[in-house]
Protein backbone atom coordinates (compact mmCIF):
# COMPACT_ATOMS: atom_id res chain seq x y z
CA UNK A 1 0.00 0.00 0.00
CA UNK A 2 0.92 3.28 -0.55
CA UNK A 3 0.52 6.44 0.89
CA UNK A 4 1.34 10.37 0.22
CA UNK A 5 3.21 11.71 3.45
CA UNK A 6 3.59 15.30 4.06
CA UNK A 7 6.50 16.47 6.50
CA UNK A 8 8.82 18.76 7.18
CA UNK A 9 12.45 18.05 6.23
CA UNK A 10 15.54 20.26 7.31
CA UNK A 11 13.38 23.55 7.41
CA UNK A 12 10.97 23.09 3.90
CA UNK A 13 7.25 21.28 3.38
CA UNK A 14 7.73 18.54 1.37
CA UNK A 15 5.44 15.58 0.41
CA UNK A 16 5.99 12.09 -1.16
CA UNK A 17 3.92 8.94 -1.94
CA UNK A 18 6.05 6.34 -0.19
CA UNK A 19 5.34 2.65 -0.06
CA UNK A 20 4.28 1.14 3.49
CA UNK A 21 7.21 -1.31 3.98
CA UNK A 22 9.74 1.71 4.08
CA UNK A 23 11.47 2.74 6.23
CA UNK A 24 12.09 6.38 6.98
CA UNK A 25 16.19 5.89 6.07
CA UNK A 26 15.24 4.79 2.64
CA UNK A 27 13.04 7.15 2.05
CA UNK A 28 15.82 10.21 3.29
CA UNK A 29 18.66 8.34 0.74
CA UNK A 30 16.40 7.26 -2.07
CA UNK A 31 13.44 9.69 -2.26
CA UNK A 32 15.21 12.64 -1.37
CA UNK A 33 18.62 11.80 -2.37
CA UNK A 34 20.00 13.15 1.29
CA UNK A 35 22.56 10.27 1.32
CA UNK A 36 24.59 11.71 4.73
CA UNK A 37 22.54 9.49 6.69
CA UNK A 38 24.04 6.01 6.50
CA UNK A 39 22.94 3.15 7.57
CA UNK A 40 25.25 1.05 9.18
CA UNK A 41 23.64 -2.23 11.26
CA UNK A 42 20.30 -1.65 10.33
CA UNK A 43 18.85 -3.24 13.46
CA UNK A 44 18.45 0.16 15.41
CA UNK A 45 21.88 -1.10 17.41
CA UNK A 46 24.53 1.26 16.16
CA UNK A 47 22.82 4.98 15.69
CA UNK A 48 24.69 5.63 12.11
CA UNK A 49 21.15 6.23 10.94
CA UNK A 50 20.30 8.70 13.95
CA UNK A 51 18.13 11.79 12.69
CA UNK A 52 15.95 14.01 14.71
CA UNK A 53 12.11 13.40 14.61
CA UNK A 54 10.52 16.41 16.11
CA UNK A 55 14.11 17.76 17.87
CA UNK A 56 14.24 13.72 19.22
CA UNK A 57 16.92 11.43 18.24
CA UNK A 58 15.44 7.83 16.32
CA UNK A 59 17.34 5.24 14.59
CA UNK A 60 15.79 6.27 10.81
CA UNK A 61 16.37 2.70 9.83
CA UNK A 62 13.84 1.20 12.36
CA UNK A 63 11.21 3.79 11.95
CA UNK A 64 8.09 3.27 9.63
CA UNK A 65 8.03 5.98 7.18
CA UNK A 66 4.33 6.39 8.02
CA UNK A 67 4.79 7.79 11.04
CA UNK A 68 6.50 10.89 9.94
CA UNK A 69 3.41 12.27 8.15
CA UNK A 70 2.58 15.19 9.92
CA UNK A 71 6.16 15.57 11.70
CA UNK A 72 9.15 17.76 11.14
CA UNK A 73 12.44 15.51 10.41
CA UNK A 74 16.03 16.85 10.65
CA UNK A 75 19.14 15.35 8.97
CA UNK A 76 22.93 16.13 9.05
CA UNK A 77 22.21 18.11 6.26
CA UNK A 78 19.55 20.37 7.92
CA UNK A 79 22.51 21.37 10.21
CA UNK A 80 24.57 23.51 7.43
CA UNK A 81 24.24 27.28 8.09
CA UNK A 82 23.96 29.92 5.28
CA UNK A 83 26.86 29.78 2.87
CA UNK A 84 27.76 26.11 3.33
CA UNK A 85 28.90 27.52 7.19
CA UNK A 86 29.66 24.03 9.33
CA UNK A 87 27.39 23.93 12.43
CA UNK A 88 29.50 24.50 15.81
CA UNK A 89 29.12 20.64 16.39
CA UNK A 90 30.22 19.96 12.66
CA UNK A 91 33.33 22.27 13.15
CA UNK A 92 33.85 20.93 16.94
CA UNK A 93 33.86 17.22 15.20
CA UNK A 94 36.70 18.10 12.72
CA UNK A 95 38.73 20.57 14.71
CA UNK A 96 39.30 18.23 17.39
CA UNK A 97 39.39 14.62 15.57
CA UNK A 98 36.00 13.67 16.43
CA UNK A 99 35.81 11.94 12.57
CA UNK A 100 38.03 9.47 11.40
CA UNK A 101 36.36 7.52 8.86
CA UNK A 102 33.73 9.17 8.91
CA UNK A 103 30.89 6.66 8.99
CA UNK A 104 29.29 7.34 12.46
CA UNK A 105 29.39 10.88 12.21
CA UNK A 106 26.29 11.84 10.75
CA UNK A 107 24.00 9.79 13.43
CA UNK A 108 27.07 11.44 16.63
CA UNK A 109 26.29 14.64 15.43
CA UNK A 110 22.78 14.25 15.32
CA UNK A 111 22.39 12.99 18.58
CA UNK A 112 25.00 15.67 20.47
CA UNK A 113 22.41 18.57 18.88
CA UNK A 114 19.64 16.81 20.49
CA UNK A 115 21.73 16.85 23.81
CA UNK A 116 22.54 20.43 23.28
CA UNK A 117 19.40 21.37 22.68
CA UNK A 118 18.38 20.25 26.32
CA UNK A 119 21.29 20.32 28.53
CA UNK A 120 23.33 22.94 26.94
CA UNK A 121 26.47 22.46 29.07
CA UNK A 122 26.30 18.68 29.56
CA UNK A 123 28.50 16.78 31.79
CA UNK A 124 30.92 14.19 30.76
CA UNK A 125 28.93 11.46 31.48
CA UNK A 126 26.01 13.30 30.15
CA UNK A 127 27.44 13.15 26.74
CA UNK A 128 28.26 10.02 27.10
CA UNK A 129 24.85 8.53 28.12
CA UNK A 130 23.42 10.42 24.87
CA UNK A 131 26.44 8.83 22.60
CA UNK A 132 25.07 5.25 24.19
CA UNK A 133 22.98 4.39 20.98
CA UNK A 134 26.16 5.47 18.22
CA UNK A 135 28.78 2.81 18.09
CA UNK A 136 32.23 4.46 16.63
CA UNK A 137 34.75 1.54 15.43
CA UNK A 138 37.55 4.54 14.58
CA UNK A 139 37.92 6.98 17.56
CA UNK A 140 37.61 5.15 21.08
CA UNK A 141 35.05 8.11 21.50
CA UNK A 142 37.76 10.08 23.72
CA UNK A 143 37.97 13.03 20.65
CA UNK A 144 34.04 12.69 20.42
CA UNK A 145 33.63 13.69 23.51
CA UNK A 146 35.88 16.21 23.86
CA UNK A 147 34.21 17.52 20.45
CA UNK A 148 30.98 17.79 22.45
CA UNK A 149 32.17 19.55 25.27
CA UNK A 150 33.67 22.28 23.20
CA UNK A 151 30.73 22.62 20.96
CA UNK A 152 28.73 23.29 23.64
CA UNK A 153 31.15 25.93 24.88
CA UNK A 154 31.12 27.68 21.54
CA UNK A 155 27.83 27.76 21.31
CA UNK A 156 27.04 28.99 24.97
CA UNK A 157 29.95 32.01 24.25
CA UNK A 158 28.31 32.59 20.44
CA UNK A 159 24.83 33.27 22.62
CA UNK A 160 26.05 35.57 24.97
CA UNK A 161 27.49 37.86 22.38
CA UNK B 1 13.26 -6.00 3.20
CA UNK B 2 10.23 -7.79 2.68
CA UNK B 3 6.72 -6.14 2.41
CA UNK B 4 4.18 -5.50 4.34
CA UNK B 5 0.75 -3.19 4.67
CA UNK B 6 0.95 -0.05 7.91
CA UNK B 7 -2.32 0.13 8.98
CA UNK B 8 -2.88 3.36 11.78
CA UNK B 9 -5.78 3.17 13.48
CA UNK B 10 -7.10 6.19 15.63
CA UNK B 11 -9.21 4.41 18.28
CA UNK B 12 -8.68 0.59 20.22
CA UNK B 13 -11.79 -0.34 18.46
CA UNK B 14 -10.42 0.33 14.70
CA UNK B 15 -7.49 -1.31 15.85
CA UNK B 16 -9.33 -4.46 17.02
CA UNK B 17 -11.31 -4.87 13.63
CA UNK B 18 -8.00 -4.28 11.80
CA UNK B 19 -6.81 -6.92 13.65
CA UNK B 20 -9.92 -9.00 13.52
CA UNK B 21 -10.11 -8.62 9.61
CA UNK B 22 -6.04 -9.41 9.24
CA UNK B 23 -6.77 -12.96 10.15
CA UNK B 24 -3.74 -13.91 11.89
CA UNK B 25 -1.84 -12.35 9.41
CA UNK B 26 -0.98 -8.95 11.48
CA UNK B 27 1.03 -7.73 14.48
CA UNK B 28 0.41 -4.64 16.81
CA UNK B 29 3.22 -2.35 16.38
CA UNK B 30 4.13 0.41 18.99
CA UNK B 31 8.02 1.75 19.02
CA UNK B 32 8.81 -1.19 16.53
CA UNK B 33 12.43 -1.53 17.95
CA UNK B 34 11.55 -5.41 18.38
CA UNK B 35 8.69 -6.10 15.63
CA UNK B 36 10.34 -3.82 12.54
CA UNK B 37 13.73 -5.28 13.82
CA UNK B 38 12.24 -8.96 13.53
CA UNK B 39 10.42 -8.46 10.64
CA UNK B 40 13.54 -7.31 9.19
CA UNK B 41 15.78 -10.47 10.70
CA UNK B 42 12.83 -12.52 9.28
CA UNK B 43 11.91 -13.83 12.46
CA UNK B 44 8.45 -12.46 11.97
CA UNK B 45 6.49 -13.32 9.29
CA UNK B 46 3.56 -10.97 8.78
CA UNK B 47 1.76 -9.35 5.81
CA UNK B 48 0.61 -6.10 7.61
CA UNK B 49 1.22 -4.35 10.51
CA UNK B 50 -0.85 -2.34 13.06
CA UNK B 51 0.33 0.80 14.61
CA UNK B 52 -0.46 1.91 17.87
CA UNK B 53 1.20 5.13 17.93
CA UNK B 54 -1.76 7.21 16.92
CA UNK B 55 -4.50 5.78 19.64
CA UNK B 56 -5.04 8.74 21.87
CA UNK B 57 -4.17 8.23 26.05
CA UNK B 58 -2.38 5.07 25.24
CA UNK B 59 0.99 6.81 25.66
CA UNK B 60 -0.45 8.87 29.04
CA UNK B 61 1.30 8.51 32.38
CA UNK B 62 -0.46 9.85 35.26
CA UNK B 63 -0.04 9.38 38.99
CA UNK B 64 -2.35 9.63 42.08
CA UNK B 65 -0.65 7.31 45.01
CA UNK B 66 -1.16 4.64 42.44
CA UNK B 67 0.89 5.08 39.52
CA UNK B 68 -0.79 4.06 35.73
CA UNK B 69 1.27 3.64 32.83
CA UNK B 70 -0.49 3.13 29.42
CA UNK B 71 0.54 0.59 27.26
CA UNK B 72 2.68 2.87 24.74
CA UNK B 73 4.38 5.15 27.74
CA UNK B 74 6.95 6.01 26.10
CA UNK B 75 10.38 5.01 28.12
CA UNK B 76 11.56 8.58 27.21
CA UNK B 77 8.70 9.76 29.24
CA UNK B 78 9.31 7.57 32.02
CA UNK B 79 12.85 8.15 32.11
CA UNK B 80 12.23 11.75 32.74
CA UNK B 81 9.27 11.51 34.98
CA UNK B 82 10.02 13.10 38.52
CA UNK B 83 7.73 11.02 40.36
CA UNK B 84 8.83 7.87 38.89
CA UNK B 85 12.19 8.46 39.77
CA UNK B 86 11.69 9.68 43.34
CA UNK B 87 8.95 6.76 44.25
CA UNK B 88 9.60 3.84 41.81
CA UNK B 89 13.67 3.88 41.87
CA UNK B 90 13.69 0.26 40.59
CA UNK B 91 11.61 1.29 37.25
CA UNK B 92 13.61 4.40 36.78
CA UNK B 93 16.52 2.61 36.54
CA UNK B 94 15.31 -0.22 34.69
CA UNK B 95 14.23 2.40 32.42
CA UNK B 96 17.18 4.58 32.25
CA UNK B 97 19.80 1.29 31.52
CA UNK B 98 17.39 -0.07 29.01
CA UNK B 99 18.85 -0.46 25.43
CA UNK B 100 20.15 3.46 24.05
CA UNK B 101 18.41 6.55 24.06
CA UNK B 102 17.04 6.51 20.52
CA UNK B 103 15.75 3.09 21.37
CA UNK B 104 14.38 4.50 24.66
CA UNK B 105 12.70 8.07 22.68
CA UNK B 106 10.31 5.50 20.35
CA UNK B 107 10.20 2.33 22.63
CA UNK B 108 7.59 1.46 25.24
CA UNK B 109 7.16 -0.14 28.17
CA UNK B 110 3.95 -2.54 26.61
CA UNK B 111 5.99 -3.39 24.00
CA UNK B 112 8.79 -4.58 25.78
CA UNK B 113 6.43 -6.58 27.98
CA UNK B 114 4.17 -7.99 25.08
CA UNK B 115 7.52 -8.86 23.12
CA UNK B 116 8.32 -11.53 26.24
CA UNK B 117 11.94 -11.36 26.03
CA UNK B 118 12.96 -13.36 29.19
CA UNK B 119 15.68 -10.58 29.72
CA UNK B 120 12.97 -7.80 29.21
CA UNK B 121 13.90 -4.72 31.84
CA UNK B 122 10.91 -3.24 32.61
CA UNK B 123 9.86 -7.30 34.02
CA UNK B 124 11.49 -7.22 37.33
CA UNK B 125 10.70 -3.81 38.44
CA UNK B 126 7.12 -4.35 37.87
CA UNK B 127 6.79 -7.96 39.36
CA UNK B 128 8.56 -6.24 42.84
CA UNK B 129 6.45 -3.80 42.35
CA UNK B 130 2.72 -6.10 42.20
CA UNK B 131 2.25 -4.23 38.84
CA UNK B 132 -1.54 -4.96 37.18
CA UNK B 133 -1.85 -5.18 33.52
CA UNK B 134 -4.68 -4.24 31.84
CA UNK B 135 -5.80 -6.23 28.73
CA UNK B 136 -8.52 -4.81 26.62
CA UNK B 137 -10.23 -6.64 23.67
CA UNK B 138 -13.40 -6.01 21.75
CA UNK B 139 -15.43 -8.13 23.79
CA UNK B 140 -14.37 -5.86 27.24
CA UNK B 141 -11.37 -5.40 29.76
CA UNK B 142 -9.41 -7.55 31.99
CA UNK B 143 -6.45 -7.03 34.35
CA UNK B 144 -4.24 -9.58 35.08
CA UNK B 145 -1.31 -9.90 37.83
CA UNK B 146 1.83 -9.01 36.11
CA UNK B 147 3.16 -12.28 37.78
CA UNK B 148 0.88 -14.33 35.09
CA UNK B 149 1.52 -12.63 32.59
CA UNK B 150 4.66 -14.19 30.95
CA UNK B 151 3.90 -17.75 29.77
CA UNK B 152 7.37 -18.67 28.08
CA UNK B 153 9.79 -16.88 25.85
CA UNK B 154 8.23 -14.54 23.63
CA UNK B 155 4.47 -15.78 25.40
CA UNK B 156 2.11 -13.79 26.86
CA UNK B 157 -1.84 -13.99 28.72
CA UNK B 158 -2.20 -11.72 25.31
CA UNK B 159 -5.18 -13.05 22.98
CA UNK B 160 -5.27 -11.59 19.58
CA UNK B 161 -6.85 -9.24 19.18
CA UNK B 162 -6.41 -7.50 22.60
CA UNK B 163 -3.88 -4.67 23.52
CA UNK B 164 -2.28 -4.14 26.43
CA UNK B 165 -3.76 -0.62 27.20
CA UNK B 166 -2.17 -0.09 31.01
CA UNK B 167 0.00 -1.04 33.78
CA UNK B 168 -0.57 0.12 36.87
CA UNK B 169 1.30 -0.05 39.92
CA UNK B 170 0.22 0.29 43.81
CA UNK B 171 0.62 3.21 45.60
CA UNK B 172 4.36 3.01 47.56
CA UNK B 173 3.94 2.72 51.40
CA UNK B 174 6.00 4.16 54.17
CA UNK B 175 9.14 2.72 54.27
CA UNK B 176 9.53 1.40 50.76
CA UNK B 177 12.55 1.05 48.68
CA UNK B 178 13.51 -0.75 45.39
CA UNK B 179 15.85 -0.86 43.42
CA UNK B 180 17.22 -2.23 39.64
CA UNK B 181 20.47 -3.91 38.53
CA UNK B 182 21.68 -5.29 35.37
CA UNK B 183 24.63 -6.98 33.94
CA UNK B 184 25.87 -6.91 30.59
CA UNK B 185 28.69 -7.21 28.51
CA UNK B 186 28.30 -3.43 27.36
CA UNK B 187 26.02 -1.26 28.76
CA UNK B 188 22.87 -1.35 25.66
CA UNK B 189 22.92 -4.93 25.26
CA UNK B 190 20.61 -7.03 26.35
CA UNK B 191 20.97 -8.12 30.19
CA UNK B 192 22.55 -11.70 31.27
CA UNK B 193 21.29 -11.26 33.91
CA UNK B 194 18.86 -8.42 35.75
CA UNK B 195 17.19 -8.06 39.04
CA UNK B 196 15.11 -5.83 40.95
CA UNK B 197 14.29 -5.85 44.86
CA UNK B 198 11.18 -3.85 46.88
CA UNK B 199 11.62 -3.76 50.58
CA UNK B 200 9.03 -2.06 53.19
CA UNK B 201 10.60 -1.05 56.30
CA UNK B 202 9.96 -1.03 59.87
CA UNK B 203 13.12 0.20 61.28
CA UNK B 204 15.35 -2.21 60.97
CA UNK B 205 12.71 -5.06 60.55
CA UNK B 206 11.87 -5.84 56.86
CA UNK B 207 7.98 -6.17 56.66
CA UNK B 208 7.68 -6.90 53.30
CA UNK B 209 10.34 -8.44 50.38
CA UNK B 210 9.61 -8.83 46.64
CA UNK B 211 12.84 -10.02 44.59
CA UNK B 212 13.15 -11.02 40.94
CA UNK B 213 15.26 -11.66 38.17
CA UNK B 214 15.11 -11.89 34.37
CA UNK B 215 17.29 -13.62 31.72
CA UNK B 216 17.96 -16.94 33.97
CA UNK B 217 15.06 -18.60 33.46
CA UNK B 218 11.52 -19.05 30.44
CA UNK B 219 10.09 -16.26 32.23
CA UNK B 220 11.02 -13.26 34.38
CA UNK B 221 10.89 -14.75 38.03
CA UNK B 222 10.01 -13.84 41.12
CA UNK B 223 12.39 -15.52 43.98
CA UNK B 224 10.01 -16.09 46.52
CA UNK B 225 12.10 -18.50 48.56
CA UNK B 226 14.63 -15.40 49.22
CA UNK B 227 11.30 -13.43 49.63
CA UNK B 228 10.54 -15.41 52.60
CA UNK B 229 14.23 -15.30 53.77
CA UNK B 230 13.88 -11.68 54.40
CA UNK B 231 10.23 -10.87 55.55
CA UNK B 232 10.04 -10.62 59.37
CA UNK B 233 14.15 -10.02 59.56
CA UNK B 234 16.73 -7.48 59.79
CA UNK B 235 18.57 -7.13 56.78
CA UNK B 236 22.25 -7.66 57.93
CA UNK B 237 25.49 -8.89 55.82
CA UNK B 238 24.80 -12.82 56.87
CA UNK B 239 21.27 -12.78 55.23
CA UNK B 240 22.13 -10.84 52.25
CA UNK B 241 25.34 -13.87 51.71
CA UNK B 242 21.58 -16.58 52.60
CA UNK B 243 20.06 -14.36 49.71
CA UNK B 244 22.86 -14.75 47.17
CA UNK B 245 22.85 -18.47 47.66
CA UNK B 246 19.45 -19.24 47.70
CA UNK B 247 18.68 -17.00 44.68
CA UNK B 248 21.17 -18.91 42.77
CA UNK B 249 19.55 -22.09 43.97
CA UNK B 250 16.06 -20.46 42.45
CA UNK B 251 16.74 -19.66 39.10
CA UNK B 252 17.37 -21.71 36.25
CA UNK B 253 19.28 -20.25 33.72
CA UNK B 254 20.83 -21.28 29.80
CA UNK B 255 23.65 -20.91 28.05
CA UNK B 256 23.40 -18.92 25.11
CA UNK B 257 25.36 -16.87 23.05
CA UNK B 258 25.40 -14.31 25.52
CA UNK B 259 26.79 -15.91 28.65
CA UNK B 260 26.45 -19.62 30.61
CA UNK B 261 24.32 -21.10 32.66
CA UNK B 262 26.47 -21.66 35.95
CA UNK B 263 27.42 -17.81 35.17
CA UNK B 264 24.18 -16.74 35.11
CA UNK B 265 23.47 -18.66 38.18
CA UNK B 266 25.95 -16.94 40.19
CA UNK B 267 25.15 -13.32 39.20
CA UNK B 268 21.76 -14.17 39.94
CA UNK B 269 22.61 -14.57 43.47
CA UNK B 270 25.28 -11.59 43.24
CA UNK B 271 22.81 -9.01 41.98
CA UNK B 272 19.73 -10.08 44.16
CA UNK B 273 22.04 -9.77 47.28
CA UNK B 274 23.24 -6.37 45.57
CA UNK B 275 19.90 -4.94 44.86
CA UNK B 276 18.50 -5.75 47.78
CA UNK B 277 20.89 -4.44 49.87
CA UNK B 278 20.55 -0.90 47.43
CA UNK B 279 16.35 -0.73 48.26
CA UNK B 280 17.38 -0.56 51.36
CA UNK B 281 19.15 2.20 50.53
CA UNK B 282 16.68 3.90 48.78
CA UNK B 283 13.81 3.01 51.62
CA UNK B 284 12.77 5.92 53.63
CA UNK B 285 11.18 5.69 57.08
Amino acid sequence: MKKVLSFVLNGHEVSAEIESHKMLLQVLREEFQLTGTKEGCGQGECGACTVLVDGIPVDSCIYPSFEVDGKSVTTIEGLLGEGNVLHPIQAAFVAHGGVQCGFCTPGMIMSSKALLDETPMPTVQEVRNALAGNLCRCTGYVQIVDSVLSAAEKIQAEIKQ
Amino acid sequence: MKRFEYYQPRTLDEAFERMGNLKGAGKYVAGGTDVIVRLKQRALKVDALVSLRGIAGLGDIAHNGALSLGGCALFRDIERNEVIARDFPALHQAVSMLANPQVRNVATIGGNLCNAAPSADCAPPLLVMDAVITLEGPRGKRDVPIESFFKGPGATLVEAPEILTGITIPAITPGTGSAFLKMGRVSQDIAKVNAAALVVMDGEVCLKCRLSAGAVAPVPLRLKACEKLVEGRRIDHDLLEEVALTASREVSPITDVRSTDDYRRHIAGVLAKRALGDALKFSTF
